[in-house]
């Protein structure tokens, strides 16, 4: 895998604005109908968001697994976002009660470990609200971005995490 | 090694006007050998579909990254070229570089492009640790379980009969008609009571096709779409049968305003279903009747309006003033609610004949006066606020329809969901008449209180959707999808590595994980794949990750993960 030309990021080419400036890194697991619908519906008004977050579709928040969170913020991210559907609304029979209070757990998990539960957002709700979407992600690049960064505890980290996948 | 193909869209400039689509494929081109990318001005215009096929085939295209809007229209031109040119689910993935880059990003188009870049490469990232979930087949039975004889139940039952499909109707009574039974007259048309279900009655009767089993119940159910395994309990004791779907159409109960407006204190204060009684028994004695809308509905115990009071009421008040020789009727509401115009119509059409309307506040609803009958109903006008006492002799008071008793018991048997008032939940609103499982179908008043017009529709529709199961000689576990595509995956365990915990057991929505003794005396987990729907559950709470849904495994998001950053 060419990973260093990956790092260097787009160079070259006819520039379209200003790039390379700071700013979080946030990872945005969004299930496929609420989140990602709300997502979609925040696009068609042409919202304009941050450009700090990545978006990995899921079929629903119960996919999340506690472990990928962790390997997130081990890999650098800042902060972590679960959108699901609101409670009472989801499709799986309710799937989505249970992954909450996973996920709740780990945010307890991450404040005992001293990386702060802040860092991991929750938002069961975004169904089909543009607004809220767009909401929950300003005020997450905003709060995240205010966080200190992790990286000078990542060092090894990140290599063994790197290796496990080769 | 595959060969993969990146398509990026354009959108006729919606994307390219943001994003630099060349400078991302110039760094595509630079990663990896195996890869072409195209720029096309579109792949959802019909040209498209053998545009973007013939592409994949001279390319010999093995894996395939879409990089366009987010596809709420389905994708269908890509969908079928995909598939034309022999590449599978587990074999493509999309790229939302629309509504998720492009228009949300206007004002950092730098930043928008290094967005872009990095989602497709997550995506090529992704689709490498992509597996596909084995697919399992199961026959067919071409029978419909229908719970309920009521007008939603026969209708429902004629239709599958009509089309060759064997129906057991299920009836806790012992003759069909369900609620219409009680009825003299219904709305609009003020034909019989039974006028409606006639013809489904008939069919029930002369249709071979059709077995009804009165005075039954459901007591068990397991299976899944295409070979439901139902138990019931009937006059002669238990009974067992197969059937591929399942239409719950169990009706309502109605309630009882006990302790509202003097009902059960005072004789003359009656329900509207106990003035049809008195109508099937003949002319009513008394002259002067009050109609009270919305008693026990629209408040904070049932904030939902019945749907058929209103329309009854003025049925009601209407005969009253027609065949009771000298017969006044007053209709006390808050709201008349006569949607339509057939019923905006008889609306009128009551007005015209003589029937009085009072509405009142629901701060301050009418008070029934009298000793030991009933004298009279003192009501304040909303609109003017003035008292007026009006001399009444019969008091009918409209009452909402509540969810059957048996609804918990039920649902807790078919595992379909109720929602908060406690009537069958449908996966509102993007699949009417269907539950959460599938092959399990809800129709008529036990979804949502309706009128019988309504319900012998809802029984159609409900047949009609339960043979788009039920037409088919064998279903795929991956076919049996809500959406066009088909289901993500299903949940799949590495029999080696289970320690048969049964944490995926415990917490899975549709009850497809089960534990199965292997030698030794090991369990491990086994999945039904027809009713696994791949929401994931069961792969969160797995204690050492044996529990994988192929499609989007761990390697899957710790790629997704890696590549999310470039910078």
């Amino acid at each position: 895998m060419n990973a260093e030309k990956n790092k260097q990021g787009l160079q070259g080419g006819e520039k379209k604005g200003k790039a390379g400036a700071p700013s979080p890194k946030i990872l945005v697991f969004a299930c496929r109908w609420c989140g990602g619908i709300g997502a979609g519906r925040a696009g068609w008004k042409r919202m304009d968001l941050p450009v700090s977050f990545r978006v990995i579709p899921v079929e629903c928040a119960a996919l999340v697994e506690p472990d990928a969170i962790f390997r997130a913020l081990a890999s650098g991210i800042d902060g972590v976002a679960v959108l699901g559907c609101h409670i009472g609304g989801c499709r799986y029979n309710e799937a989505n009660h249970a992954a909450l209070k996973r996920l709740e757990l780990v945010k307890v998990l991450l404040d005992t470990a001293g990386i702060g539960g802040r860092r991991l957002l929750l938002a069961f709700g975004t169904a089909h609200e543009d607004h809220q979407f767009a909401e929950v992600i300003r005020n997450f690049h905003e709060f995240i971005g205010k966080e200190p960064s992790l990286k000078p505890w990542l060092g090894a980290g990140e290599d063994i995490f790197l290796r496990r996948e080769e | 090694m595959a060969h993969t193909v990146v398509l990026l869209c354009r959108c006729f400039g919606e994307i390219d006007g943001v994003v630099d689509l060349d400078g991302i494929a110039g760094r595509l081109r630079e990663q990896k050998q195996d890869m072409s990318v195209y720029l096309l001005d579109s792949l959802c215009q019909e040209d498209d579909g053998p545009k973007i096929e013939t592409l994949l085939r001279e390319e010999k295209a093995r894996e395939v990254v879409a990089a366009l809007c987010a596809g709420d229209r389905g994708y269908h031109p890509l969908r079928n070229a995909l598939r034309k040119a022999g590449i599978g689910p587990s074999g493509h993935a999309t790229v939302d570089l629309r509504e998720g880059c492009a228009w949300v990003h206007r004002s950092d188009p730098a930043g928008a492009t290094e967005k872009a870049l990095d989602l497709v490469s997550m995506a090529l990232a992704a689709l490498a640790e992509k597996e596909p979930s084995r697919d399992v087949t199961t026959a067919v039975h071409p029978s419909c379980a229908i719970l309920g004889a009521g007008p939603a139940g026969l209708a429902a039952a004629a239709a599958l009969a009509g089309q060759g499909i064997h129906v057991h109707l299920l009836d806790r009574a012992d003759r069909p008609g369900g609620m219409l039974n009680l009825i003299s007259k219904i709305y609009p048309e003020d034909d019989d009571g039974k006028s409606r279900i006639d013809p489904f009655v008939r069919e029930v009767e002369a249709n071979e096709r059709i077995t009804f089993h009165p005075r039954s119940r459901v007591t068990a159910a397991t299976g899944f779409a295409g070979n439901f395994r139902i138990t019931a309990e009937g006059p002669d004791g238990p009974f067992r049968f197969r059937a591929g779907a399942v239409i719950i159409a169990t009706g309502a109960g109605i309630f009882l305003p006990r302790g509202l407006y003097r009902y059960g204190e005072l004789k003359e204060v009656i329900t509207q279903i106990e003035l049809e009684r008195q109508w099937i028994r003949g002319t009513p004695e008394k002259k002067r009747f009050a109609f009270i809308q919305c008693v026990g509905a629209r408040s904070s115990e049932r904030p939902y309006c019945s749907t058929i009071c209103c329309p009854s009421s003025l049925k009601n008040a209407m005969r009253v003033v027609a065949e009771v020789p000298g017969g006044e009727a007053t209709v006390f509401h808050r709201d008349i609610m006569t949607p339509g115009s057939v019923l905006e119509e008889y609306y009128r059409r009551t007005m015209e004949k003589g029937v009085q309307f009072v509405r009142f506040r629901e701060d301050d609803p009418p008070e029934i006066l009298g000793e030991k009958a009933v004298e009279a109903v003192r009501v304040r006008d909303a609109g003017s606020g003035k008292e007026h006492v009006l001399p009444v002799e019969t008091v009918v008071l409209s009452t909402p329809l509540v969810p059957n008793r048996d609804n918990g018991a039920l649902s807790a048997l078919f595992r379909v969901g109720l929602d908060s008032h406690g009537f069958f939940s449908e996966t509102y609103p993007l699949h009417p008449l269907e539950t959460r499982l599938d092959g399990i179908f809800i129709a008529g008043s036990a979804r949502w209180p309706v009128s019988s017009e309504k319900a012998v529709e809802q029984g159609q529709g409900a047949a009609m959707k339960a043979l788009a199961l039920l037409g088919r000689d064998r279903i795929s576990a991956l076919s049996l999808s809500r959406t066009p595509e088909e289901k993500p995956g299903h949940g799949t365990v590495a029999e080696n590595a289970c320690t048969g915990c049964g944490n995926c057991v415990a917490v899975c929505p549709f009850e497809a994980c089960a534990l199965q003794e292997r030698d030794g005396g090991r369990f491990v987990s086994r999945v039904n794949k027809m009713r696994c729907k791949a929401c994931g559950s069961c792969v969160s709470v797995c204690p050492n990750g044996t529990m994988q849904i192929p499609e989007h495994n761990y390697r899957v998001t710790a790629a997704m993960i890696r590549r999310s950053f470039s910078a």
